[in-house]
């Protein structure tokens, strides 16, 4: 019995730290590239995904990448074919995937507020398992590689989306690229804090981290210490108020933020301006 | 003759709009050619920068810059292109250093996936050094002044070492000293690297000491294309027109 909770504590503290590291990493630049819309539409995304694995008796998981990677899609390439403005879609792609969530959550009755509905909802330690672990580590790999490789691209189009393209960056697939990339981090680690609240998770982080230096090299590092410490300090919280595991990540981050903005230099010195 | 930038019967629209920002303009230009535009406000010169680098959607007619096609090729167009923008300013806060900001100018030309080498930074030093904003270099932007700021977007657009400039008033925020000494360190360049270069203004000093061809542009439209001094004198005219039109 002690042996199964130290798994699970083990689990949980491992899950914690990757999902808190790539949500602040990509946060960066889902804020840098003003694609926070974006973003609250892919979660939800993976939110209505994971209601229809529920529902449906399969993987929530696959389920949830799947409607994750249509929406980034259907916001990402399609959006701009038919050249709708990112407002404009992600107005209505928000919506929709909450809507449909709430259809596939009811479409069972008999399912109702079970535990694995709570979890897709607000998230749960016990939740995560050895394969979204291992899933996690993977993905935390895969994506630092491609950062590494295309960080002078992802550099220039956060100072400037125009600019880089008079540089002779095509800037759309690097774009698409964040957006995919975000929606399967999304997806990964929604169990951990549940659909309403994912967002969150990739942006306060960044947006505290902001408010404190003007070196983008500093920031792309600090903003996933803060994801790590934001949601070690909320599963701490969490454990001894016996609270909801994702809520208490949340307010923490909050926190985090609010106290970023009181106490930023950056913020001061341009007051003093 | 070396041809670098055509356009035949150009018209460009802007989303959302149905009047073209630029109509029905043809323009040659050679190797090693200085052309500075001028016109009022909304005239198309920034429109017709924009078009000639591929950054907005061609409505019709044919745009060739280094022999390729601007729309299938333009981002290898782009990569031989320095360009400055008109009022770019960073705002205070922005997490990126002067040198950042210069550096990256290079990086079309550095090619995807790879990464800025030692040579790329001397080079974007070099240009920050030849327009004296090189103790900058550590500096936010967006604590730059907006003289300091042009300073370094033109430094960009040096730092990638390009066939073609396009400068949209980059002398607008420069202080009395500068708005003499730029100019003609831009024209220095431009004759030593054999450029083609069109610079938009309206700093009409300048262009008559500084090129032998200028455009004016009026209502989307190139209206003289000839010696500083004939474009002067059709500006001129149209300035008495206007304030007779106004009494």
């Amino acid at each position: 019995m002690i042996w199964l909770e130290f798994t699970i504590m083990g689990r949980a503290l491992l899950a914690c730290v990757l999902a808190g590291f790539l949500t602040g990493l990509m946060g960066v630049f889902v804020v840098r590239m003003r694609l926070s819309a974006i973003g609250y539409s892919m979660s939800h995304g993976a939110f209505a995904g994971a209601a229809l694995g529920v529902a449906t008796s399969m993987n929530p998981l696959v389920t949830a990448m799947l409607f994750a990677s249509a929406t980034a899609f259907l916001i990402g390439p399609i959006a701009d074919k038919a050249r709708l403005h990112a407002d404009t879609i992600t107005s209505i792609v928000f919506p929709l995937n909450m809507a449909l969530a709430f259809v596939f959550l009811t479409l069972t009755p008999e399912i109702g507020l079970t535990s694995q509905v709570a979890n897709i909802l607000w998230g749960s330690i016990i939740a995560m398992t050895n394969s979204d672990v291992v899933y996690l580590v993977t993905l935390s790999a895969a994506t630092l590689a491609i950062i590494y490789f295309t960080w002078k691209e992802l550099f220039a189009i956060m100072f400037n989306r125009k600019l880089a393209e008079a540089d002779g960056i095509s800037t759309k697939p690097f774009i698409y690229l964040i957006i995919f990339i975000s929606g399967v981090v999304v997806t990964v680690s929604l169990k951990l804090v549940g659909g309403l609240l994912i967002y969150a998770l990739l942006f306060n982080p960044a947006s505290s981290a902001l408010q404190f230096f003007e070196d983008m090299r500093k920031i792309i590092i600090v903003s996933p210490l803060i994801g790590v410490a934001s949601n070690l300090s909320g599963l701490v919280v969490s454990l001894f108020l016996d609270l909801p595991v994702g809520s208490c990540i949340v307010l923490v981050s909050t926190v985090v933020f609010a106290v970023a903005v009181l106490l930023s230099p950056k913020r001061r010195r341009m007051e003093v301006q | 003759m070396d041809v670098i930038i055509k356009l035949e019967d150009v018209s460009t629209v802007y989303e959302g709009e149905n009047r073209p920002a630029i109509k029905d303009v043809n323009l040659t230009l050679e190797r090693n050619e200085l052309v500075y535009v001028v016109g009022p406000n909304a005239a198309g010169k920034t429109t017709l920068l924009e078009t000639i680098n591929g950054l907005l959607p061609l409505f019709r007619g044919k745009i060739s810059v280094l022999g390729l096609d601007v729309l299938t090729r333009g981002r290898m167009v782009r990569c031989e292109i320095g360009y400055v923008p008109q009022d770019f300013m960073v705002e205070p806060g922005e997490p990126y250093t002067a040198l950042d900001v210069v550096l990256m100018g290079r990086y079309g030309r550095i090619g995807t996936l790879h990464r800025p080498e030692e040579k790329d930074r001397e080079k974007a030093v070099e240009a920050m050094r030849l327009l004296g904003v090189e103790e900058l270099a550590d500096r936010p932007m967006g604590k730059l002044s907006g003289g300091q700021q042009q300073k370094v977007m033109l430094a960009r657009a040096i730092a990638k070492k390009p066939k073609i400039l396009l400068l949209d008033e980059p002398f607008s925020n420069l202080d009395p000293e500068s708005k003499e000494k730029i100019p003609s360190l831009i024209r220095r360049l431009h004759e030593e690297n054999e450029l083609t270069t069109i610079i938009v203004t309206h700093d009409i000093h300048n262009m008559l000491k500084q090129c032998h061809r200028a455009i004016v542009m009026i209502n989307g439209r190139i209206l003289i294309d000839g010696s500083p001094e004939k474009a002067l004198a059709t500006i001129n005219r149209s300035v008495a027109f206007s304030l007779e039109a106004i009494q």
